[in-house]
């Protein structure tokens, strides 16, 4: 027990008669690094809202440092020296790095702002951890990696020794996560422990020593991790069975240049350039991975496509015609199937049952309109036979889409844009968010979608998944393309085109 | 299907609660007033539904209200939140009743001419605030306000100023009708007019209308902006024809005043039923049955009150504070409703 920075046992906990934690026991070492791994909603969030007080458990006992403790608020969790980081950062954006900090904290100088210290501290903790913060820049001046270590700062800076990760990677790049492992590496030396919860495998493999799974709110088992752990066996602790990691790709031929884009160039939300002289082809029966951090023109690239946003200018042919700045319904007729980055506000009308949901684009057509009213049958026929074919879980197509998990939202879109047989699929972060279960369902529909002809532009900031599934690899970085690449590129090679380092200032 | 029928069971049963607590809180009111709860409810109720006469004086205004309240649906379920209705009936009314005192058409071709011209008046008056929307990214809520103003001030300059009964002895209306062009009646001894064939024939449109490609397709921009455009719908369009609809009703209630109960403009002619329209459109879950069902509790609430106030000694005013309450119920139900409970519910989902 002593060697214990945290011990839960027994933690159960329930929302609306479901189990989301059952008898949960996790036990985290002093001065270790700890993977909490489970697909989406095998409780590990919720697991460490307990912990960090934002979630009181209905069973199960807390024990930090060896005493037992009620966490009764995040409050009371960051006094006993826990610090958590949640995948959607919490921060300011308009003020600095230290007065982010200072929210929430009492001063030292009574009724006067005690910034200079404050600041002065964190230089000195930012430097220790190698972290490279400006404690006066602007929060919005920073970049995601950086903002995340800020989230880290703050955390330490209040006294953490057990530090919560929720997700940390996510937003990452390959570069940027190993700069984060570092940083974690340097605080597990200096004798703080760390809980890092993941859906990915490397970095369990990676970084972490020892490893806790849970799946559909149960314990599965904990293990230490050494060079003998193979991705295959926590997939299959996480999973429950096997899952394929190397799609066969069936690899065909492509066919004819079914899109083209020539000198494309648009602007983002605040007016500012986000495609600059954007060139690229994609073939019929071709994935083309555009790989890429995001905000990178990705997103405006898009919606370009399929005419959310008007092109500043340049040429987007579509089976040898020009069809730039047409009305999105132009692009939904011509059989330009998206998978918007977004889900919840783009993707899918949260309010609206599923069954409306698959009939978003076509509800003015026959079956679906007969004698100018909505047929009801067609569109029951059409949910029943969706359900099906695309296995989405949900207890009836009455249910409003904000119901389903991420997953089953993502099958729902499916549904909507594959089961035309599209000309072109545009998926952009196709399985954001997913686990490896739906993700691996996603994928492997986007490849059905090209098997079939289709011409896909996948847009991911993944590298994983632009890997496994493209034909070409294209690297976009500030709204131009930076290379593109065969299939099997050296992630590496891709990593610095992501970075904006052009192959010839290499060689 | 099922799970269909248990939320409008569900939406029923909320509404009636709803209207139940905020007569419970009236009721206090009256007993804190010094007077018999239970007896000013049941001369309420009388004074609502005692009578045929009363039934039809229920129905008489029920007629404006349910027509208002079904064009605010429209544009709500669009998350357009139009509250011009008063303004729109007045403007539908004046140019309603223009042919009808200045053109002495035959009754078979100014009747529909003066229909038409009523849902065009307040189409139009909706539709400038969409308009300034779609140009300009107006709030419709500040616009279609702004403009009852007008609406009533213009009347208000019409009945004092050029339009006034020479012959009305300084009363602020216009001429009356001549007596053809005034709706029929069903019984000479009561007002129930030939107003209600219209307003029921707008009802069965309103069954169908959310099942229809503009029904979708106004229902799905209140979904947002983004999923609308991302399906194909042109939002602006989409947004403009909501709300042309929804003025095309509140224009159609004030051809019904004019022609079928007051037979003239006179000042105020709108008598606030716009924003009872509002609480009925909000309280019937801008569903047609809902509003219908909604309508008719506050039209019984209306004619009852005026009963109750010279029946016994309790004042008008609890009508008002009753109506006052169901909004502040509404409004607490609809957070709940749409707020509350799914922001829980995603903070749950987010850490599953």
């Amino acid at each position: 027990m002593d060697n214990l920075a945290v011990s839960m046992q027994g933690i159960t906990k329930i929302f609306n008669g479901v189990k989301a934690n059952d008898n949960v026991d996790f036990n985290l070492r002093k001065g270790s690094i700890h993977g909490l791994l489970g697909e989406n909603g095998a409780g590990k969030t919720t697991l460490m809202n307990i912990l960090y007080g934002l979630y009181q458990q209905e069973a199960g006992d807390i024990y930090i440092n060896g005493s037992k403790e009620e966490i009764s608020s995040p409050i009371k969790a960051i006094s006993l020296g826990i610090g958590m980081v949640h995948q959607h950062f919490m921060l300011a954006r308009p003020m600095t790095v230290v007065e982010n900090v200072m929210l929430g904290k009492k001063s030292r100088r009574g009724i006067l702002l005690d910034t200079k210290e404050t600041a002065a501290e964190l230089k000195e903790l930012a430097d220790k951890y190698k972290m490279n913060i400006d404690p006066y820049s602007k929060i919005w001046q920073l970049s995601v990696g950086e903002q995340q270590r800020v989230e880290i700062l703050t955390a330490i800076y209040q006294g953490a020794d057990i530090l919560i990760l929720d997700e940390p990677t996510a937003v990452l790049t390959p570069q940027e996560a190993e700069v984060l492992f570092d940083m974690l590496r340097h605080m597990k030396a200096d004798g703080k422990s760390i809980i890092l919860i993941t859906h990915k495998l490397e970095e369990i493999i990676s970084i972490v020593d020892e490893v806790t799974v849970l799946r559909d709110g149960e314990l599965i088992g904990s293990k230490l991790v050494d060079e003998h752990t193979t991705k295959e066996e926590l997939t299959k602790m996480m999973v429950g069975r096997d899952v394929l990691f190397n799609f066969d790709k069936n690899k065909k031929a492509p066919g004819a240049v079914k899109v083209e884009l020539k000198g494309l160039s648009a602007s983002n939300d605040k007016g500012l350039p986000a495609l600059t002289d954007f060139n690229l082809t994609v073939h019929e029966g071709e994935i083309l991975g555009l790989a890429g951090v995001d905000g990178n023109g990705q997103k405006e690239l898009c919606e370009v496509l399929t005419g959310l946003r008007k092109a500043d200018g340049g040429q987007f042919l579509f089976k040898g015609k020009e069809v730039i700045n047409q009305p999105p319904v132009f692009y939904i007729n011509s059989g330009i199937s998206h998978i918007p980055e977004d889900r919840m506000s783009t993707g899918l009308a949260l309010n609206w049952s599923l069954k409306k949901n698959l009939i978003i684009k076509k509800f003015h057509k026959a079956p679906f309109l007969k004698y100018g009213l909505l047929n009801q049958k067609a569109i029951d026929a059409y949910w029943d036979k969706c359900q099906k074919e695309y296995q989405i879980k949900a207890i009836s197509g009455e249910e409003h889409a904000r119901a389903l998990s991420g997953g089953n939202q993502q099958k729902v879109i499916l549904a909507r844009e594959l089961d035309d047989h599209p000309e072109m699929v545009i998926a952009n972060q196709p399985t954001r968010g997913l686990d490896i279960g739906a993700s691996e369902y996603v994928r492997q529909k986007i490849l059905d979608a090209r098997n079939e002809g289709a011409a896909v532009l996948l847009v991911s900031a993944d590298l994983e998944e632009i890997l496994q599934l493209s034909d070409r690899i294209a690297v976009i970085y500030d709204g131009k393309i930076m290379g593109i690449l065969p299939a099997g590129a050296d992630t590496n090679t891709i990593g610095m085109l992501m970075m904006g380092h052009k192959q010839e200032e290499e060689a | 299907m099922n799970s269909k029928i248990i939320n409008s069971i569900k939406q029923f049963v909320i509404a009636v609660l709803t209207i139940i607590l905020a007569l419970a809180v009236g009721a206090i009111l009256v007993w804190i007033s010094g007077n018999d709860p239970a007896e000013a409810y049941t001369t309420l109720f009388r004074g609502a539904l005692g009578s045929k006469a009363r039934i039809s004086e229920v129905l008489v205004k029920m007629i404006p209200l349910t027509l208002m309240a079904l064009g605010m649906s429209i544009a709500y379920k669009a998350q357009l939140w139009n509250i011009g209705a008063n303004g729109q009936l007045t403007i539908g009314a004046i140019l309603a009743i223009l042919p009808g005192i200045y053109l002495g058409l035959p009754t078979v071709i100014l009747l529909p001419l003066s229909l038409i011209l009523s849902i065009v008046g307040g189409a139009l008056w909706c539709g400038l605030a969409a308009w300034l929307k779609n140009r300009f990214n107006a709030n419709e809520v500040i616009t279609t306000l702004m403009l009852n103003y007008i609406a009533t001030y213009f009347l208000a300059f019409l009945v004092y100023g050029p339009m006034m009964d020479p012959d009305g002895g300084g009363f602020p209306q216009s001429k009356v009708l001549p007596e053809a062009y005034h709706l029929p009646l069903f019984s000479a001894q009561m007002r129930i007019h030939g107003g209600i064939v219209v307003a029921i024939i707008v009802i069965i449109m309103m069954f169908f209308f959310w099942r229809t490609k503009l029904g979708v397709k106004i229902d799905l921009i209140g979904q947002g902006d983004k999923i609308a455009t991302y399906a194909g719908v042109n939002v602006k369009k989409t947004v403009m024809v909501a709300m042309l609809i929804s003025g095309a009703l509140c224009g159609l209630a004030g051809w019904n005043e004019v022609y079928g109960v007051q037979y003239r403009l006179l000042e105020g002619l709108s008598s606030g039923y716009g924003d009872i329209a509002t609480i009925i459109a909000l309280l019937g879950g801008l569903n047609p049955l809902g509003i219908v069902i909604a309508s008719f509790f506050f039209s019984a609430l209306l004619v009852g009150g005026a009963t109750m106030q010279r029946m016994t000694e309790v004042p008008y005013s609890v009508v008002d504070i009753i109506q006052g309450l169901v909004i502040v119920f509404v409004i607490a139900r609809t957070a709940i409703h749409f707020g509350w409970p799914q922001k829980l519910l995603r903070k749950e989902k987010k850490d599953a």
